[in-house]
């Protein structure tokens, strides 16, 4: 899978679903750990990690075997 | 305006923002990386204070401010405060009442023991941190400087909100997180920017407004100070200078009286610029996570050692004290600050590679944007927007 160029346009939730879920997770992320500590906290880190995350998996990953 | 036109609009926008802004936002990001750390690195670089039993006794912070007066004959003691970590205070010190604080340094106790932990040298030599911390500020130019740094930081946030409304069509055929490897260097970088870009979307918006709001913070101080201050010093106005000071631990006790559910955390001396040229400033905080960012300043008269006013800190400053754990990632222990960095350095790819983008092809670029142009239009759909 390598993800590239479909025939067919995306739709507005193809373009735009996944950076609305990764807006609201860094939103939560920043606000919880501002508002507890202990769960909050956990919370926050694993909230702000997926970014970084995502960022590491599509940049990071090897698409030659297309 | 047609689409093609709000197109090429926004993609100007873009381009322009970025560009004026790009240089100054990889040095703050650059020095931003080591003031993430600065906690740690400070506690790197000092000895643990000594292990005693958890409920020794605290020095009188006059005790302090007294020896400290005596270590510096003739200088003015500015402000007194505790650290929220550890049992520790600081004493800091000018030349006189109204010197330049950049001539300011400090002395750190430790308060069960009284002996120095840490003092910085008067005269303001710099420090690796004292220096990243002025790159990251001011640029050495004082308050123009925290204002051009604030100029860039809103550039950076303009950029960032065109730079999502240019995703959309150059996204329009593109699954989320294609990164196209095999055509080009340039078609490679121009799909990380647009990936690591809309991924850390957020944190860097909010990096960028709090950071703008903490360059204001001297021009939203002056304003507090020169309207609510002023008219709570009225009374004071034609009232000569105090001739003798009570005691400042006894200041710190009235006020932690009067607000129980906050705790003391410094104390600014009398002062014509900072605080009131009448009055200890006592400033608290809460003591849960949310309010332990939020202030509340208590005037006590220097000479009676009475309560003067207890004030409320205006919007404008409240948006200030949020903007600072936001903008330093130092809320949530290390792990965030692990996370702050990790997006910074992702930050600087996104600049970096945007400034690659520029200046490899601005031809393409401008073709490619010119096709996107037309087909958000509804002119003939492009055969290749890719290449």
């Amino acid at each position: 899978m390598s993800g590239g160029k479909k025939s067919r346009e995306n739709t507005f939730w193809q373009l735009w679903g996944a950076p609305i879920v990764l807006a609201l997770l860094t939103t939560f992320g920043l606000t919880a750990a501002l508002l507890g500590t202990g769960a909050w906290h956990w919370s926050a880190w694993t909230a702000l990690l997926v970014p970084v995350a995502v960022c590491a998996h599509y940049s990071l990953r090897d698409t030659s075997r297309g | 305006m047609s689409t093609a036109k709000t197109i090429r609009n926004w993609y100007l926008v873009h381009k322009w923002t970025s560009l004026i802004c790009t240089i100054f936002l990889l040095l703050l990001c650059i020095t931003g990386l080591p003031l993430i750390f600065g906690e740690e690195i400070d506690e790197w670089q000092h000895p643990p204070l000594a292990e005693l039993p958890a409920d020794t006794p605290h020095l009188s912070l006059d005790r302090l401010v007294e020896e400290s007066r005596r270590r510096f004959p003739g200088e003015y003691v500015r402000f007194a405060g505790f650290d929220e970590h550890e049992p520790t205070a600081y004493v800091t010190l000018g030349p006189s009442i109204d010197a330049d604080p950049e001539l300011n340094h400090f002395l750190k106790y430790d308060l069960r023991t009284g002996e120095v932990v840490e003092q910085t040298p008067p005269g303001d030599p710099l420090t690796f941190m004292g220096l990243m911390f002025r790159l990251h500020v001011d640029l050495f130019a004082g308050l123009p400087g925290e204002l051009f740094m604030g100029f860039m930081g809103l550039l950076f946030v303009i950029a960032i909100v065109s730079g999502v409304v240019v995703y959309g069509p150059f996204m329009r055929k593109l699954e989320f997180g294609t990164v196209r490897r095999e055509r080009s260097a340039r078609l490679k970088w121009l799909d990380l920017h647009n990936l690591l870009g809309i991924v850390t979307l957020v944190w860097a918006l909010v990096i960028g407004i709090t950071g703008v709001i903490n360059d204001l913070s001297t021009p939203l101080f002056g304003l507090w100070r020169m309207t609510e201050v002023e008219s709570l010093l009225t009374p004071y106005r034609d009232k000569p200078a105090p001739q003798h000071f009570s005691s400042v631990q006894a200041a710190v006790d009235k006020a932690g009286a009067a607000l129980p559910e906050m705790e003391v955390i410094s104390v600014t001396f009398p002062d014509k610029r900072f605080g009131s040229p009448h009055h200890y400033v006592v400033w608290t905080q809460g003591k849960t996570p949310l309010t332990s960012q939020l202030r509340t300043p208590v005037l006590i008269d220097v000479e009676s050692g009475d309560i003067t006013a207890i004030a409320q800190l205006p919007w404008y400053l409240r948006a200030l004290e949020l903007s600072r754990p936001l903008h330093f990632g130092d809320y949530a222990g290390l792990p965030l600050k692990l996370l702050w960095a990790l997006l910074d350095v992702i930050t600087m790819v996104v600049l970096g590679s945007g400034l690659y983008l520029w200046l490899k092809r601005r031809s393409t670029m401008e073709a490619r944007i010119e096709k996107l142009a037309r087909f958000e239009a509804g002119a003939t759909p492009p055969l290749e927007i890719a290449s």
